[in-house]
């Protein structure tokens, strides 16, 4: 039986509001996106953990130029440093800067049904 | 001794091309195996880069057609898709294969079409690049390839202090060098001030500190390093590193490190005897202003957190200690996005042979190429070495 994070797990907790991570029990690391194995030392010992949904913001950009399919512009997307582990997602409002303190506030869909976290300034 | 030779190179103009991929290919291929004097009853095997011609044109399993079109068919033919190091992995396997004597004489290429004669728009084809994106974790959220290196260029200016000034200058400097590249896509200089009066694509990366969409292709023949000789003007392949980094930028440790860049770069430098000190100049991935002073620090050829300022004070230009993109890179050179990887090689190869016209870096005799692809999870770094 295969442990770790599925995207299926992974996905049914953001619908639920909370975001799921995965902690090597030979490294410790902890990662926010599901993984089958740790990406970091690749032991497959992997424990399942509820991440923080509060955290800062590590990184972001404002995209003005999107892909097909994506209907807006000037997006705010972020890596969201939650202590542990980071997560990527959408930012809600606008102009959050690097540092900033941010939420989870639900969740975003694309065209084919992924999820992606959508955080807000706290 | 080198692990092979480069001993023949072509390659297209980038820009716009309405052609097909197996005659753009050709024009790049057949212009090597000219250079090289092969024939096409020498070569043993082709490693071919595409990345997105399903995507893109609905034209997969393009290694037999690209062959077949050359006068190749039979031999062994190998596609490779690694994003935007597309062809710098066909180059090493190839160099790989020759190093361990699997063949003696083989060619390796890329060809790719990214503008709007493909039939897709800007949005299309931003799409097509966000495919490299981790589909789950990346994608959704709405990111793009602008936007990917922005999350790494915003952190680097965070920690670092790198401006948008300093970013605009890799831009100037770039567009600089493409107007003395015939083969560029953008063949006129630029101003600081033109760059940062731009649109903004994804902050801090405006219109100017994006690389074109592209089409083109590149080839070069690769050769035993006992048989070099029997060629004109054979370039050294000194070392080849290549390593891959974790997938999504989220779960990196530290993502505008580009970890596998320095891993690669290691590897590559120890294969060649030779460090960064050693290097002439360097042709590096500039998908963006932001990837280029990433790549310069990565390289080891400026200190961390020294690369947007050695751009705007000169270091990086073809007349400073650490000439970065004398072809103008991917910024005005273009970027077909399969095609780059082995662009790169000519690059390093016409200086390497005192044949780079009035872009020349003087005196060079040895340099290095990195390649990079998605963000930055491949990287390929070769080192070449005129040769003795």
């Amino acid at each position: 039986m295969t442990e770790g994070l599925t995207h299926d797990e992974w996905t049914a907790a953001l619908r639920d509001g909370r975001l799921l991570g995965a902690t090597c029990r030979d490294c410790g690391a902890t990662v926010g996106a599901p993984t089958a194995a740790c990406p970091h030392c690749g032991a497959r010992s992997l424990e399942l953990v509820d991440l923080p949904t509060r955290g800062a913001v590590y990184t972001e950009t404002t995209i003005e130029v999107p892909p097909a399919g994506v209907e807006e512009r000037g997006y705010q997307v972020a890596v969201v440093d939650l202590g542990d582990a980071r997560v990527t997602g959408r930012l809600d409002d606008e102009a959050v800067a690097i540092g900033d303190d941010v939420v989870l506030a639900g969740f975003l869909e694309d065209d084919q049904g992924n999820p992606a976290p959508r955080f807000e300034a706290v | 001794m080198a692990r092979a030779a480069v001993v023949g190179a072509g390659m297209t103009t980038f820009g716009v091309h309405d052609t097909p991929l197996q005659e753009l290919f050709a024009a790049a291929a057949l212009e090597a195996l000219d250079d090289a004097g092969v024939e096409t009853t020498d070569v043993e095997a082709l490693y071919f880069g595409n990345a997105m011609g399903g995507q893109a044109e609905n034209d997969t399993h393009l290694g037999p057609t690209a062959a077949s079109h050359v006068g190749l068919a039979g031999i062994p033919v190998q596609r490779y898709e690694d994003a935007c190091a597309t062809s710098a992995n066909a180059f090493k396997n190839a160099v790989q294969a020759v190093d361990a004597g699997i063949h003696d004489v083989v060619l390796v290429g890329g060809v790719e079409r990214c503008t709007p004669e493909t039939g897709k728009d800007t949005a299309a084809m931003t799409r097509i690049f966000a495919s490299a994106a981790h589909r789950q974790y990346e994608q959704p959220a709405g990111l793009t390839f602008p936007g990917v290196f922005a999350l790494l260029t915003k952190r680097h200016m965070h920690e670092y202090g790198t401006t948008e000034e300093q970013l605009a200058h890799v831009a100037v400097k770039n567009h600089g060098n493409g107007a003395l590249n015939p083969r560029a896509h953008f063949g006129r200089e630029t101003s600081v001030e033109a760059v940062l009066d731009g649109p903004v694509v994804a902050d801090p990366f405006r219109l100017m500190d994006c690389c074109p969409f592209s089409d083109g292709a590149s080839a070069v023949v690769v050769v035993a390093d006992d048989l070099a000789d029997s060629h004109d003007a054979p370039v050294d392949v000194a070392g080849v590193g290549h390593a891959t980094g974790v997938v999504p930028i989220a779960d990196k440790a530290t993502p505008h490190v580009t970890k596998p860049a320095r891993d690669a770069a290691a590897a590559a430098y120890e294969q060649a005897g030779a460090g960064a000190d050693a290097m002439d100049f360097a042709e590096v991935h500039d998908c963006f202003t932001g990837a280029e002073v990433l790549a310069s620090e990565a390289l080891g050829l400026v200190e961390d957190g020294q690369g947007g300022v050695a751009a705007a004070d000169g270091r990086t230009a073809r007349d400073g200690d650490v000439p970065i993109n004398p072809s103008g890179g991917l910024k005005a050179k273009g970027h077909p996005i399969g095609a780059t990887g082995t662009a790169q090689i000519v690059e390093l190869a016409e200086h390497l042979r005192g044949e780079a016209g009035e872009r020349q870096i003087a005196d060079a005799e040895r340099a290095v190429a990195h390649n990079l692809g998605g963000d930055a999870a491949t990287t390929v770094v070769s080192v070449m070495e005129a040769r003795p």
